[in-house]
Order: structure tokens, then C-alpha cells, then sequence
């Protein structure tokens, strides 16, 4: 809640505090020390990156590049080795694309409907699939992969990207609801109502209604899964094989295998390079970010 | 006798569903070894429920012969809708394999937007229909069987109900709010195809000798005995529980410290905060690797000091086996307190400015404010944070793949590693089932006195 605003003439609010206390020393003090040493990995990625191997092996990790070099990363983009293929995290990158793009899709759209369902239409049991549904976001996956292995075998989707995209759809739907869901039963139910007398249907309400009033909460969905889906790991290395593995797989292949000379600018180009999607969303999205990633705990 | 019927109609379908979920899992074929059954008297047990619910449609359109039908004209649609059901049961069964073969590849190019697209939705629909059941030909005849059924049922009914009589069962179920319930259809299956089935499933299998392929050879609890007396897994526990009490701890403290000097009203609090929580953004691969980076004794922070003049400063936590846990925690910590930080952040800015106004006045100091006011007020945050936290840190895996990949020796593995090296790994299917088994015993431990505390105290706010 914002102070009420109170006008009268002359000074007014608290005593203005001199900035140079010390209390103000001690609290950016540590705040300036501790953001240091959480900018310190990104910073060493990066001069790590833009040396070259000679450097490296003599001088240590805080020094600065003596000429920026962006070999490593052009070599990390498009020739580093993995096993056999040496193409680079490119390929990791395009796969990692084309499960991240359907399966943000598909998981929100069945989300949302998924939510505005819950808060709106009510049957019976809903609210035991959806405590389910929620419990399940906290059951250890591994208790879920291989029975999903086997349905997708079944299903022919065992090691293809479109299986994991499958994936991704079903285990971001917990949160998704979840988010959706609070959401849309925030929204004035006299608005829901004057819709139904007006004889909107199910889908009408939804696309008219409550889509267009609920923008903002898409936005906080698509950045959360964005950042989950391009981060995930573990889904990756199961359900895809070699040519198809999401770049973060990729990107341990390269840095951890035990072939050949290791090439830290390299591996670190390509850590970086990995890393950019997320964090260029999160650096865009700002406090939109906090919003969703607060919406597992903060319940509505 | 019209709502028994209903009743006896509704039971069987259910029990035909369970029947067929249950033989599905492979407990039919172990039922019949147990008991000595005949194949056919487990493999027709859903064909008798099926039957019983055509008798139960019979007999519902002798009850209601006379009857003038005014429900008719509204379910016309369902009627249709049903029986397009029974028939792409049917047919999807038939075709599934070919289905699974138009596979998208995504080869820009190859193939038109279009195809993609149909395809797309092909899948789609399969595995709306075959998510749950999806266990072979003669259960696909089945389901079709039921969906014709319903059919009948739902044309029985809109032949027989009077106008003044009120809605029978079948009819509450297919007809109030149906447009729902079917988008919820994802949901449902996902809650309890994936999430309550596989879960069942991997416990029911925990039980088995399964090795390379799921076998249902049961062993009673072998696999547990094994498990506890593996050393590997008994490191895996110590690992997690050292990484777990340490990493809960420190984050709530640094993450509650953090939050309350954000909180000082201070001028950059958006920069400070971008700054803290932009580890979280990273995945558990890079934080891995860029730690694995600066820990690196030839490299990274011993090299640095050295160079100071400190020759014999020794920091390899990644290189030493009593220790390497710590090295994980330190990039666990870098990357996760960010969140924590935010989550206690928005618990402080929840209490009220009066309150501190209140204790200034009372000239109570304010780190005692924090501890014996603030902090008791921000308890179900604190609960909620840890069970994130908690639930959270069970998971760690990618972390210390790429950091340490469990190394050096097995001194750094963790249970969701050892899960997945068994399952995957060595082919040993029953120590990953029991393993991650327990890691779920883990989870509800946790989760279940929480979700109770939670729910029963919302039941009440209502």
C-alpha cells in the first residue's frame, strides 16, 4: 500500500538522513560485496571465454584477455565435438528450439484451459484432479521416468523430439495450472456472470473474456517455461538420443568428455552460449520473472 | 429401479476401466501365476463388465418404454459425439503404429507447414485417447466397446426421460457442464494417467527383479535389502542429507539476511535484486560448469591465492573426497538463494508498516524486532520456502553431473543419480525402481504433514 500523499507547506516526512551513515555504509557495503561475488562466475565465463588457450594456461582465471578473441566462441558455436558429431552446439541449439517453441505453446494453451476450468466451471472431483495435479509437481520425477518411457515407446514418440515436447507438456502443466488458475479466480465473478446471461459459452467467455483480460499472466507463463524447458536436463538426456539431445545436454558432452585436450575458453563460450537464452529473457523480463517464479509459493 | 440401474451401469464402467488399467500394469499376467487362474478368466474380466453394462442399457430402455423422450433434442450432439469416440477409438488403434511412424523431424522444409500441423494434431489425439490405456490392440477393441455403449446409453436416455423427471445419473455425468470436463481431459490424464499411475507403477515394480526389461518376477523387498546395503547408495544418502541441511540453512539465512536489506528502503533495489537472482535464470548445467571452472585448482581460486605469495593455500573441493560435497553446495547455493531472497522479500513487504512503527515507538531495537517479531509473523513463508527448498534439493542432479559427475571415485553421488544410472545405466531396472521409491517416501515425508497443516487451515478460513 503507497503512503497516503499529505500536502501542506514547508518540510515535511521523515528527517532527511545523512547518506554517508553508518548504517548506509554497512547495508550497500555488503550488498556491493555480495553482488560482486554473484557477478563473479559471469564475469569469469566471460574473460575465459575471450582468451585464448596459451593465456590460460598461464595466468590465472581474474585476469583480464589480453586481446579479446572470439575464436573459442565461434568454435564452440559450430565445431566443438561431441562423440562423433562435430558441429557444435549449433545443433544443440536448433533442437533445443524446436522443443522449446511447441512445447511452451501446447503446455500453456492446455494450462490455461486447464485453470479457467478450475476457477470457473467447477465439476465434481475437480478440485481432487487438481490437488493431484499440484502434489504431483513435487513427487521426484524419478519415480515417473521409466513407466514414461514405456508409454512412449508405445506410442512410437521414444527418442524423438515430439516425445519431449510431450513431456514438457505434461510436467509444466502442475504449475502452469496452478498459476492460471489463481488468476482466473481473481478476475470479478459479476464479469463472468454478465458473460454467461449474455449466453457466452465455455469457449466464448474463455477466448473473449477472460484471454484478453489476462495478458500479463501468459507473459509471466511463457518466461517460466522458456527458462525451465531451455534449462531442463534431465528430460533431455532420457527421452532424446545423440542427434537430438537439447543443448544443455549437449553442452556437459562437450565440456565433461574425457577425449582430446580440454579447451576451457571453448567450454566456456559454449557455457555462455547456453546460458544466453534464459538470461536474456530474464534481463528483459524483469519483474515479471519474479512473478512467475514466486507463483509456485505465493498461493492465491 | 431406473436409478439402480444407472448405478449398476455407472459401477461396471468404472470397474471395467480399473480392470483393464490393472491388466495394463501386468498385474493380470501375475495373478494368474500367483493363483493358477486360466488366461482367460483375468483377460475377460473387462469384457464382463462391459457386458454388464449392455445388459444395464437394456433393461434402462425396458424401464422407460413407454415413455415420451423429451430430452431428445438437446443430445443429439452427444450421442454424435460419442460415437465419433468409439469409432476413432477403434480406428486409432488399428493405425496407431502407422501413426507413430509420420514422426515430425522438423526438417524445415521437407514437409509442408500443413503436414507438420496434421501431424501434430494426430498425435495429439492419440494420445488423448490412448494416454491412459495404451497397452495394446485388444484393450483398444475394448475401449471402443464402452464408448459404443455409452452410446447406446445416452440414446436410451433421451428416448426414455420425461420431462418432469429429474436428471439421472448418466445424464448429470455426460451432461452438466460436458464442454469442462472434456478440456480438462489433459489435466485429468496427466493427474492421474502420469502422476498417480506411473507413480503406482514404479512402486509396483520396486518389488520385482526386473533387470534390463520391467519383469513381474516378484522378490518381496530384495531390492531394498540391496539398496541399503550398496555403499554407493548409502554415500548418495549421506551426500544429500549434508547438501540438504547445510543448503537449507544458509539459503534461508543469507536468503532472509538479503531480503531484510533490501528491505531498508534503499536506493537500487531493483539493480541489487537483477543482480542476486540472475543465477536462478541459468540452468544447474552452466552454474555446474562455471563452478567446476573457478574451483579448478590449476585455474581458479588456489591458483589466484598462490599467486598472492600463499604457497601452500590449498582449495580443491572438487578434487577432494571429504569435501567435494561443499563444492557442490557452493554453486547450489549461488544459484538458488536469489529465489529464496525474493520469496522472503515479498513475505516482508506482507507485514505491516504499523508494526515497525509500533516497535520504533516501544524503542525496541531492530534486529530484535526481526527476531522476535518479524520472523514469528513471516512463519507459513518460512514453511513454504522450506518445502520448496526441500523438495527441491531431493531433485539434484543435473547439478552434480556437470560439476563432478559423482566424482572424484563415487564420493559426490547423489540418489537421483544413482536412480539413473541404474535405470539407464546398468540395466539394473528394480534397484532404480526401489531407489527412487524411496526418494518418494522422502518427498511425502515432507509434503504430507505440510499439505495437511495447509489445507486443513484453509478448510477453516472458509
Amino acid at each position: 500500500m503507497t503512503d497516503a500523499t499529505v500536502n501542506f507547506d514547508g518540510p515535511h516526512g521523515p528527517k532527511p538522513k545523512p547518506i554517508f551513515s553508518g548504517r548506509n555504509i554497512f547495508i550497500y557495503g555488503t550488498l556491493a560485496i555480495v553482488s560482486a561475488y554473484y557477478l563473479l562466475p559471469l564475469y569469469i565465463m566471460i574473460i575465459t571465454s575471450l582468451k585464448d588457450m596459451d593465456q590460460i594456461r598461464g595466468g590465472n582465471a581474474f585476469e583480464l584477455p589480453i586481446g579479446p578473441d572470439f575464436e573459442a566462441w565461434v568454435k564452440a558455436w559450430s565445431s566443438a565435438c561431441t562423440g562423433l558429431n562435430c558441429d557444435g552446439l549449433s545443433r544443440g541449439f536448433w533442437n533445443s528450439f524446436q522443443i522449446l517453441v511447441p512445447s511452451v505453446v501446447i503446455s500453456i494453451l492446455i494450462a490455461s484451459v486447464n485453470g479457467y476450468a478450475l476457477a470457473n466451471w467447477p465439476f465434481r472431483w475437480s478440485n481432487i484432479f487438481f490437488t493431484i495435479l499440484i502434489f504431483g509437481a513435487f513427487i521426484p520425477y524419478q519415480v515417473m521416468i521409466y513407466p514414461i518411457v514405456i508409454i512412449l515407446r508405445e506410442l512410437g514418440l521414444y527418442t524423438k523430439l515430439t516425445g519431449l515436447v510431450m513431456v514438457h507438456s505434461i510436467f509444466g502443466m502442475p504449475i502452469l495450472t496452478l498459476l492460471f488458475r489463481n488468476y482466473f479466480t481473481s478476475v470479478p465473478e459479476e464479469l463472468f456472470k454478465a458473460a454467461r446471461v449474455d449466453g457466452a459459452g465455455f469457449w466464448g467467455i474463455y477466448f473473449k473474456i477472460m484471454v484478453p483480460m489476462s495478458l500479463p499472466i501468459f507473459v509471466v507463463a511463457i518466461i517460466l517455461q522458456v527458462t525451465g524447458i531451455w534449462n531442463d536436463f534431465l528430460f533431455g538426456v532420457i527421452y532424446t538420443k545423440a542427434e537430438n539431445y537439447p543443448m544443455t545436454v549437449q553442452l556437459n558432452n562437450i565440456v565433461n568428455s574425457v577425449q582430446g585436450t580440454k579447451e576451457y575458453n571453448v567450454n566456456m563460450a559454449a557455457t555462455i552460449l547456453t546460458g544466453l537464452v534464459p538470461l536474456v529473457v530474464y534481463f528483459i523480463s524483469g519483474k515479471l520473472f519474479v512473478r512467475g517464479i514466486a507463483a509456485g509459493a505465493v498461493k492465491g | 429401479m431406473k436409478k439402480e440401474l444407472e448405478s449398476l451401469f455407472i459401477y461396471s464402467l468404472v470397474l471395467a476401466l480399473v480392470s483393464k488399467i490393472a491388466i495394463g500394469l501386468g498385474l493380470g499376467k501375475w495373478a494368474i501365476k500367483k493363483f493358477d487362474l486360466t488366461p482367460w478368466m483375468i483377460e475377460g474380466l473387462p469384457w464382463l463388465f462391459i457386458a454388464l453394462m449392455a445388459v444395464c442399457v437394456y433393461l434402462l430402455s425396458r424401464a422407460g418404454m413407454n415413455s415420451k423422450g423429451t430430452a431428445q433434442k438437446g443430445y443429439s450432439g452427444y450421442i454424435i459425439g460419442w460415437a465419433i469416440a468409439a469409432l476413432l477409438c477403434f480406428v486409432l488403434w488399428d493405425f496407431s503404429d502407422a501413426f507413430a511412424d509420420l514422426d515430425i523431424e522438423f526438417e524445415f522444409g521437407e514437409s509442408s507447414l500443413l503436414l507438420r500441423f496434421a501431424n501434430y494434431v494426430g498425435h495429439g489425439l492419440l494420445l488423448l485417447v490412448t494416454g491412459l490405456f495404451a497397452f495394446g490392440n485388444i484393450l483398444g477393441l475394448q475401449t471402443a466397446a464402452i464408448f459404443a455403449i455409452f452410446t447406446a446409453a445416452v440414446v436410451v436416455i433421451a428416448q426414455t426421460r420425461e420431462e418432469d423427471e429429474p436428471a439421472g445419473k448418466i445424464e448429470k455425468i455426460i451432461a452438466q457442464n460436458i464442454v469442462a470436463k472434456i478440456a480438462a481431459v489433459p489435466m485429468i490424464m496427466t493427474a492421474l494417467g502420469v502422476f498417480v499411475g506411473c507413480t503406482i507403477w514404479t512402486i509396483f515394480y520396486s518389488f520385482t527383479k526386473s533387470g534390463l526389461l520391467p519383469k513381474a518376477n516378484f522378490v518381496g523387498l530384495d531390492q531394498y535389502e540391496r539398496l541399503w546395503d550398496t555403499s554407493r547408495w548409502i554415500i548418495s544418502i549421506k551426500n544429500l542429507a549434508i547438501y540438504g541441511v547445510c543448503s537449507m540453512i544458509l539459503s534461508l539465512l543469507i536468503g532472509f539476511i538479503l531480503a531484510a536489506l533490501l528491505d531498508q528502503k534503499i536506493r537500487f533495489e531493483n539493480t541489487f535484486r537483477t543482480i542476486l537472482l540472475y543465477p536462478f535464470a541459468l540452468s544447474f548445467i552452466v552454474t555446474g560448469l562455471v563452478w567446476q571452472w573457478i574451483l579448478n585448482p590449476e585455474f581458479g581460486i588456489q591458483k589466484i591465492v598462490r599467486d598472492l605469495g600463499f604457497e601452500s593455500f590449498t582449495f580443491d573441493p572438487l578434487y577432494n573426497p571429504d569435501i567435494v560435497i561443499f563444492g557442490i553446495l557452493i554453486a547450489g547455493l549461488w544459484q538458488g538463494t536469489g529465489l529464496i531472497m525474493c520469496l522472503m522479500l515479498a513475505g516482508l513487504r506482507g507485514i505491516d508498516e504499523d508494526i515497525w512503527k509500533a516497535a520504533r515507538v516501544d524503542g525496541i531495537p531492530m534486529w530484535k524486532t526481526y527476531l522476535k517479531i518479524v520472523i514469528p509473523m513471516m512463519r507459513p513463508v518460512f514453511i513454504t520456502t522450506l518445502v520448496l527448498i526441500a523438495s527441491g534439493i531431493v531433485r539434484v542432479y543435473d547439478l552434480v553431473v556437470a560439476q563432478t559427475n559423482g566424482g572424484p571415485g563415487i564420493s559426490s553421488e547423489v540418489p537421483a543419480k544413482y536412480v539413473y544410472d541404474y535405470m539407464f545405466g546398468a540395466q539394473n531396472l528394480g534397484q532404480g525402481f526401489a531407489a527412487s521409491t524411496v526418494m518418494l517416501l522422502a518427498v511425502l515425508v515432507i509434503i504430507i504433514p505440510w499439505a495437511y497443516l495447509e489445507f486443513g487451515g484453509r478448510r477453516q478460513n472458509d
